[in-house]
């Protein structure tokens, strides 16, 4: 029986093969880009989760005000592990990192220096936490002595070119030796722990020993015992503000009490984020790895949902038509004796063969893509292929999309009465074509909408990069861990200056691209007070900074560093301007200190004002700033006066290896490193314009079905036409329009969605654009094009067609 | 009004070619009223495809009107058409989309008539084939008879000189098949030209003169008034 259903369907499907192949093609690129999205979803949502007891495991975050600061940090004091350990029972076991980010290592026996990214501090917990192993040394004694240090493959490869290296040594930043005590597996790199390639011995870190309740470096990981309530957890954990913190804190602040502390606004709140949340959910400045975000989650999940429906409209749309058709072959088949239920099943067959030759297109087409596809959304994603679950899953999804997608044309056509088919009369045309209308009408429109999101993202980008941002970061290169060069510095930044390409150079950490720096408190001589303190960024810079970076003066002057009390100014901006209530003028000359409780402040008075300029991503409204003139020596930019990059980068490299040789050369261009923190949003913005492609493309390969089938069922109806003097033009127009207006409802339904979703994302954006009737239109008039486009080709062959033969054709 | 002199006409098929027209050659003049009869697949219905300028003869000469329209590409031969000409088929040719009334309507609105005129020109019509009534309908709600009277007000409603019929009676019973010749005879005596393909000598006897023809060429003429 079931075989019979099966060849019945293949034969009707070689029968049409334009149809076969439009429902094909079109449900498999739906299917592939829906099964991207979907791996990419499955790995987000499971982020972490590779981790033993990776549900267990949660971390302890710190929001504090004191002093007038306001912190969210994802980290917490040196002592809060140990005491968690000691003090709650259900605490099965703590471990925290101390990260150092980037850091320049080598094996003692070479002489060049290998840059780590992501270096880090880790108690010796660590391997037990997370249960992880070691290809080479023993998790029980690896990280326990100071010095000691545990590498991933990656690098142990990097350094020695082999793993088997436990007991060898390598020198850290050309000073400290440490020796290797064991190496794993490169971490999961959707895990928070990705980046990480060097793991140090806490032990050596003096400030983790410390029982400081202020300083927040640490991150805190803790284990809880299997069914542990979140809510006592808490209420424990609300406890430690009293039991420790406030004591310790009195120390500092004499006669301060609980009240007191409570009664100036003041707050200290520990707080718990499952490990598994981290990822998706958590929103501090200083996290340990590249985080997602769920907005993005639903957004992908939206277009991959999106994609897949409209492939399978498309099924619907294309088999309704073909339907028309075939009333006949059903007329025959009830006059004969088979029941609407057999039809059924004869159809949901058709729709299952082809569903599942889509699918195992769908997957080739995907892993071909795959590649494309992780660099488009910056993950390292893998078609499970040996995951059996993965083949059920598959299964499933196919049999589910053929039902689905065969269940409305089943449905129409086993309900056509046979004495109306076997009449030839076809179908009162009307109702049909409402739904048929109404599924065309709802692909352009996600088509529409999708168009809108990617312009907007698009133009969003565009004014972010082309946003005067109040500093020139064009032809800036700066290069990076100059602190290297230890006493060659001013050599090297002289013989620097002395190329005819350079136009000035500043040493300073301190560069205007987004990354986590944080407030501190000042006050004015004038107010002394916790109440009046300013929170403001300390810049540490040299005199060359506000001419290479072209900031803009607007009251007072640049740092002097032949001045010896320049060594207390300070240069402000205008939003600082603004926190002090004072015009700039009034402003200069006024002394500030950070050291509110002691005897002796120093002071540190305002020489000079600038404009305000981003430092921070445009998502930031921009903060008070104050510049220091101090040394820093953690970068260098450099302004150049030239196009001739290639060249003048060699120079000042040959000049590096010169004066620094050994030390890793890192450079980048500072108009780059301001590209890099929009990675996310230019993310969002490809994979944008490759699903709305996508959806657009299998909207017209329906279309263009649909408006075949049009033509075809219509054939009769334009010979007459052309008989009674219609025009090859005015059929065209008739048949194409009728299209059209579809189209153009869908838009005209679709735009306002579009406009309201977007401008939601858009919130996001301290300084964003507003969606203008140019990106509207534009939306408008791209996607009727587009449907003109591939309508008229039919429409054109249609009424070009002899009438004759149609006419004959009865 | 219609001459024609040594038309041929050809269909290549893939291994055959058929001669579906031989040097065929006479002349009808206006105010007639022609029937073409012939065994099945002798050339009626290529020939009046040629005459009603929906095709172009692969040989010979037509005169139109005193024009010669052999060689006449699609747009010209269709601007032709659409003044002058009406076609009534056996299948009646209805679009079933559309109702009574704008099926007759439609040949106005490809000459381009204003629409105040082309409803009563059209109304006219209707009243004329009695099926006014029926306006509204569909062709799927009409009968044989009535759907040929519609397509018949379709063929004349732009006053053409020349209605080409081809089978009109085909589908309709006797009764009906009278009506629907009395209409035409109706018209004809109101000064329209008539080419007329038909099976049916009862039909033919409506006509002035008889063209038989036999493997695409004219085998007699009888002339009936
Ligand atoms: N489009 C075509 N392609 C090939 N051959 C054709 C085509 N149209 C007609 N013919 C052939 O030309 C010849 C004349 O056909 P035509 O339709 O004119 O015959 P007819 O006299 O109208 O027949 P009937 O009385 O059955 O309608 C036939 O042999 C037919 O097979
Ligand atoms: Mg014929």
């Amino acid at each position: 029986m079931i075989r019979n259903y099966i060849k019945i369907a293949f034969r009707s499907l070689k029968k049409q093969p334009f149809f076969t192949l439009i429902n094909t093609l079109g449900l498999a690129i739906g299917m592939a880009g829906g099964l991207l999205i979907a791996l990419y979803i499955y790995e987000e949502l499971n982020h972490d989760n590779m981790f033993a007891d990776a549900d267990r495991i949660y971390r302890i975050e710190t929001d504090i005000k004191f002093g007038g600061a306001e912190i969210k940090s994802a980290e917490a004091a040196p002592p809060m592990a140990g005491t968690l350990q000691t003090d709650f029972a259900e605490v099965e076991n703590t471990v925290r990192f101390r990260t150092l980010g980037s850091n320049l290592l080598r094996s003692s026996d070479k002489t060049a220096n290998i840059k780590e990214l992501s270096t880090t501090y880790v108690d010796s917990t660590f391997f037990n936490m997370f249960g992880l192993e070691l290809i080479n040394g023993n998790t029980e004694t690896a990280l326990k002595e100071t010095n000691t240090l545990v590498m991933t493959r990656t690098a142990a490869e990097n350094h020695f070119g082999s793993v088997d290296v436990v007991g060898k040594s390598l020198l850290l930043n050309n000073k400290e030796t440490y020796m290797v005590t064991g190496v794993m597996e490169d971490l999961p790199k959707n895990s928070f722990l990705g980046d990480y390639s060097i793991f140090m011995a806490m032990a050596g870190n003096v400030a983790s020993r410390e029982n400081i309740w202020g300083g927040n470096n640490y991150y805190t990981f803790v284990k809880l015992a299997p069914e542990t309530r979140m809510d006592n957890f808490q209420l424990q954990l609300d406890g430690l503000l009293e039991k420790y913190v406030l004591p310790w804190a009195k120390k500092t602040f004499p006669g301060m009490t609980a009240d007191s502390f409570a009664a100036s606004g003041n707050y200290i709140k520990f707080h718990t984020i499952p490990l598994t949340d981290i990822h998706l959910y958590s929103d501090n400045q200083n996290e340990m790895g590249e985080t997602g975000t769920i907005q993005n989650v639903y957004i992908l999940s939206f277009i991959g949902f999106f994609l897949i429906f409209l492939a399978c409209v498309n099924f619907m749309n294309l088999s309704t038509a073909h339907s028309l058709k075939r009333s006949k072959e059903v007329g025959i088949r009830k006059t004969l004796g088979s029941n609407r239920l057999q039809l059924i099943v004869q159809f949901l067959t058709e729709s299952g063969l082809v569903a599942f030759a889509s699918m195992i297109i769908a997957i080739v087409i995907a892993f071909i893509a795959l590649p494309f596809f992780n660099d488009l959304a910056g993950r390292n994603i893998s078609i499970p292929f040996t995951e059996p679950l993965f083949y059920v899953a598959i299964l499933l999804i196919t049999i589910l999309l053929g039902l689905f997608s065969g269940s409305y044309p089943a449905f129409v056509i086993s309900r056509f009465i046979p004495v109306d088919t076997l009449k030839g009369n076809g179908m009162k045309n009307s109702s049909k074509w409402n739904i048929r209308s109404m599924l065309v009408v709802f692909q352009f429109g996600v088509a529409v909408f999708l168009i809108v999101g990617t312009l907007v993202v698009f133009q969003q980008l565009e004014f972010i990069q082309n946003k005067d941002l109040g500093f020139d970061k064009e032809q800036v290169l700066v290069i990076n861990d100059t602190y290297a060069a230890g006493k060659q510095l001013n050599v090297f930044k002289q013989d620097v200056l002395n190329l005819s390409a350079v136009k000035s150079a500043t040493l300073s950490s301190f560069m205007p691209t987004p990354s986590s720096r944080s407030n501190s408190s000042y006050f004015r001589e004038s107010a002394m007070d916790q109440e009046y303190a300013i929170q403001m960024q300390t810049w540490e810079v040299d005199d060359d900074y506000l001419n290479t970076l072209s900031l803009e003066l607007i009251a007072g002057r640049d740092f002097n560093s032949q001045s010896a009390a320049d060594s207390t100014a300070v240069i402000i901006n205008e939003s600082t301007l603004a926190t002090l209530g004072l015009s700039a003028e009034e402003a200069l000359g006024i002394r500030i200190t950070e050291e509110v409780e002691r005897e002796n402040p120093e002071f540190y008075h305002v020489i000079g004002v600038i404009k305000d300029f981003h430092y921070e991503s445009l998502r930031e409204n921009i903060g008070s700033l104050g510049l220091f003139m101090k040394r820093s020596t953690g970068s260098m930019a450099i302004k150049l006066k030239t196009d001739d990059f290639a060249s003048v980068i060699a120079s000042i490299e040959s000049i590096w290896i010169k004066r620094v040789p050994g030390q890793p050369f890192n450079y980048r261009f500072m108009d780059d490193a301001f590209e890099t923190s929009y990675k996310e949003e230019r993310r969002l913005g490809s994979i944008f314009i490759v699903f709305t492609s996508l959806s657009i493309f299998i909207a017209c390969l329906g279309l263009f079905g649909l408006a075949a089938f049009n033509a075809q069922n219509r054939i009769k109806e334009i010979g007459v036409r052309k008989v009674l003097g219609a025009s090859v033009s005015q059929i065209t127009y008739g048949l194409t329009t009728d299209f059209l207006k579809l189209v153009a409802i869908a838009t005209i339904i679709a735009l306002p969605f579009g406009w309201y979703f977007m401008n939601i994302w858009l919130e996001d954006f301290s300084y964003r654009i507003q969606i203008g009737w140019e990106i509207m239109s534009f939306s408008a008039i791209l996607v009727i094009s587009i449907a003109i486009i591939t309508v008229s080709y039919q429409s054109i062959k249609a009424a070009l067609a002899n009438p004759i033969k149609s006419l004959r054709t009865e | 009004m219609i001459k024609i002199t040594n038309l041929e006409k050809y269909y290549k098929t893939e291994e055959v070619q058929t001669i579906a027209l031989n040097k065929l050659s006479f002349e009808v003049k206006q105010g007639e009223f022609a029937a073409i009869m012939g065994p099945s697949g002798c050339g009626k219905s290529t020939l009046l495809n040629i005459l009603g300028l929906l095709d172009d003869p692969d040989g010979g000469s037509y005169l139109f009107n005193g024009i010669e329209v052999a060689g006449y590409n699609e747009r010209k031969r269709a601007q032709l058409r659409k003044h002058n000409i009406g076609f009534v088929f056996q299948s009646f040719n209805l679009i079933d989309e559309l109702s009574v009334f704008e099926n007759v309507e439609l040949p106005l609105i490809y000459t381009g008539v204003k629409p105040a005129e082309r409803k009563e020109r059209v109304h006219a019509v209707l009243e004329k084939m009695q099926i006014m009534h029926r306006r509204k309908h569909f062709p799927q709600q009409l009968s044989g008879g009535q759907q040929q009277r519609v397509a018949v007000a379709r063929a004349v409603v732009n006053n053409p000189k020349l209605i080409l019929a081809d089978e009109p009676t085909g589908n309709l019973d006797s009764s009906n098949g009278n009506e629907v010749m009395d209409l035409l005879t109706e018209l004809n005596e109101a000064g329209t030209t008539i080419i007329m393909v038909t099976h049916s000598e009862h039909d033919a006897k409506f006509s002035h003169r008889i063209i038989r023809m036999l493997d695409g060429q004219k085998v007699t003429e009888n002339v009936l008034v």
